[in-house]
């Protein structure tokens, strides 16, 4: 092989530098070559590994869920599929949002996972106004501030009007309070 | 630094010996390339090394997208071949990789034969060989079923039939592997955990024998 | 342990541990004791054998880019035309199983008894082959065996290859991994054409709607069949094509010619349906195509 041809020339001369003898010329040359050999498969495997790091975001678009005529100062309750792809597998879960219109008017929607342990909330069960949760009693006032139990206020969905319909987008946290 | 903290080690474990022995052993001669030429014939063993250490890799990272199950196990290959950066890549190394290894240990295992390195005192390590061999092909028969495509379905219809043909246990057998009367779901699920759990397991012990054997005994010496 | 046999000589361990304080004579002797041209394994020998190595992973990660891994369509178990076919390393067993004398009545002799004295005689091989002598010339009948068992692999291996090759042709079959990349190669290409013409995205042929859907010639199809794989609404089943929007892929001949001889596992209908019966047919499904806006 070539590397031990040059080795050999260089046996013949007369040594000048000291700096790297033949046994540390060679661990180097070795060392290069493991690298190749380790990253040449390994890093195509990290890159498909990470994929879903460097894949942009899709864009979670809004959905229409009713008219906005029938949402009132009282909240109620809606369901509203969207289109969920995840990864191979795509699916149409069907989601919940309490839906109602504060003081100035302005339609906002709650999503109905306790902020507690992730129960689902209910509107009005106790005729006191609130949402409560049965796990353990947490309360939310109406606009979803958090009044026991629960540590944060109840998260809320991004709402769009359009021609008179509510459409609803990604859940964010609260804005309300 | 790094001479500290192998010192501190050593000191405690004393694993100077273990690295020396596997460093710095004498390799003869005869079957280094570099002075015959035809002694490239003993890389075959380094070389099937080599790929089972790439597919065991592969296999891996292809577990991170791929799921055992009929109705979604062909949409996730699918998915992780066109859809994943690289998937076509690690999908093809895994997929090559192991007619690869079936050849280069096919290679191997001539040269021990051709050169009656199994003799005595290396009849174990020759057997433990052969153990090796029908592991590799074990894996090649049960990764074939796992992209649940047609080709896969078919082949391990036929393969399922073999083993029926047994006398008497037969049946059984089928069954066994089959996990029911079809070949479907429940197969699925056990090829998945024979090919990523139970062969793996077993090649690693084998492979681990080998390599123990090789350096008790040294290479076999010259013709 | 040699160290028993030097009573007089204390051993230190490290801690309250069983590893010997270092002892020099422990550490194996450097490679540059052994006479000959012998070397050190690291890293004189292994840098060799790891150029081999280096240059199997090159070849090795370009076989594995040019040739993406094969996949063809989901299994479907009520598909009779697929002919299986095992991994190559397989194939001369599988071809073996189809001769005389080990199939049929004796199939056990062909898939236990051949198969199951040939590998125990490689597992036990060192037990058989006893003799002092390595050379492989001078050991005749055992190579001569093994020489004869590779000839009859590779023999047989071909054999069956040949034979599928053959069939594929017999039947009109392209493999259904070639079959796949054909047509994701034909979609790139449409949607690339439909992204220059700033036209929409391709449709799913199963999405279109049937053109003059009370036609007699649905009434004919489903009675000879076609319905049942190509499902009851033309939109296709698994591998099985959508019938809807065909108009747009094949021309009305070309309809004919699948009828009346059939494609890709699908069966000839000569016979089934009358000439007459089939140009009907063919009319009908030459108008399915996509609605122009």
């Amino acid at each position: 092989m070539s590397n031990q041809n040059n080795s050999n020339e260089a046996a013949h001369q007369p040594v000048k530098r000291k700096e790297m003898s033949r046994r540390q010329f060679l661990a180097y040359t070795l060392g290069g070559a493991s690298a190749f050999m380790a990253m040449g498969p390994v890093l195509p495997m990290i890159r498909f590994a990470v994929d879903p790091l460097l894949t942009k975001e899709s864009q979670t678009s809004f959905v229409k869920v009713v008219e906005e005529s029938q949402v009132t100062a009282e909240p109620q309750e809606f369901d509203f599929q969207i289109h969920q792809v995840d990864g191979w597998y795509e699916s149409d879960p069907k989601l919940t949002a309490w839906i109602s219109r504060d003081e100035q008017g302005n339609v906002f929607a709650l999503s109905p996972v306790c902020k507690h342990l992730g129960c689902t909330i209910n509107w009005n069960t106790q005729n006191d106004n609130e949402y409560h949760c049965p796990c353990h009693d947490a309360k939310y006032t109406k606009e979803g501030k958090n009044l026991a139990v629960a540590p944060n206020p109840l998260d809320e969905y991004e709402v769009e009007i359009r021609d008179g319909f509510v459409y609803l987008g990604p859940v964010v946290p609260n804005q309300h309070v | 630094m790094f001479k500290g903290i192998y010192n501190w080690i050593d000191e405690r474990l004393d694993i100077t010996p273990m690295w020396r022995d596997v460093a710095d052993h004498e390799v003869p001669e005869h079957v280094n390339p570099a002075h015959h030429f035809s002694a490239f014939v003993y890389c075959f063993g380094g070389l099937t090394f080599f790929i089972t250490v790439i597919q065991i890799l592969s296999g891996m990272f292809l577990t991170m997208y791929y799921v055992p199950d009929i109705i979604n196990a062909y949409a996730s290959v699918d998915y992780l071949q066109h859809k994943v950066a690289f998937g076509a890549i690690v999908r093809g190394m895994h997929h090559w990789g192991a007619s690869l290894v079936i050849v280069m240990m096919f290679l191997h295992t001539l040269r021990v034969f051709f050169t009656g390195s199994y003799k005595a005192p290396r009849e174990m390590n020759w057997v433990v060989g052969m153990l090796i061999f029908f592991v590799m092909l074990g894996l090649g028969l049960t990764g074939y079923l796992l992209p649940w495509d047609n080709k896969a379905y078919f082949a391990t219809k036929v393969t399922l039939s073999i083993a029926e043909s047994v006398p008497y246990l037969g049946p059984y057998i089928k069954t066994l592997i089959n996990g029911g009367d079809i070949v479907g779901a429940q197969t699925l699920t056990r090829f998945f955990a024979i090919h990523v759990f139970f062969l793996p397991g077993a090649l690693l012990a084998l492979l681990g024998a080998h390599f123990f054997m090789i350096r008790r005994q040294g290479i076999s010496g010259p013709l | 342990m040699a160290l028993g046999h030097h009573n007089d000589e204390k051993i230190v361990y490290v801690g309250d541990s069983r590893v010997p304080k270092r002892n020099l004579e422990n550490v194996p002797p450097d490679y540059s004791a052994f006479p000959g041209r012998s070397e050190a394994f690291i890293p004189n020998f292994l840098l060799k054998e790891w150029m081999v190595g280096c240059v199997a992973l090159v070849g090795f990660l370009v076989l594995t880019i040019a040739h993406p891994a094969p996949l063809g369509y989901q299994a479907d178990p009520t598909n009779a035309a697929f002919i299986p076919m095992p991994d190559w390393y397989f194939l001369f067993m599988y071809q073996l199983l189809k001769y005389p004398y080990v199939s049929g009545d004796y199939v056990v002799l062909g898939t236990l008894g051949i198969p199951g004295v040939a590998f125990t005689a490689l597992l036990i091989a060192p037990f058989l082959d006893t003799g002092k002598e390595r050379r492989f010339y001078r050991r005749p009948i055992a190579s001569a065996l093994m020489l004869l068992s590779i000839i009859a692999c590779i023999y047989l291996t071909k054999i069956s290859w040949d034979h599928y090759q053959h069939q594929l042709e017999l039947t009109g079959t392209t493999p259904e991994h070639i079959l796949r990349e054909e047509k994701a190669r034909e979609a790139a290409e449409k949607a690339a054409q439909a992204g220059q013409n700033g036209g929409s995205a391709p449709v799913d042929p199963a999405d279109l709607p049937l053109v003059q859907a009370d036609d007699p010639a649905m009434s004919l199809m489903e009675g000879a069949g076609c319905l049942q794989c190509h499902a009851a609404d033309l939109k296709g089943q698994g591998s099985v094509p959508a019938l809807r929007g065909t108009g747009d892929l094949h021309s009305k001949e070309e309809l004919v010619d699948i009828i009346t001889n059939g494609q890709n596992g699908m069966p000839a209908f000569e016979g089934n349906l009358s000439t007459e019966e089939i140009d009907q047919i063919a009319t009908w499904l030459a108008l399915q195509k996509a609605p122009t806006e």
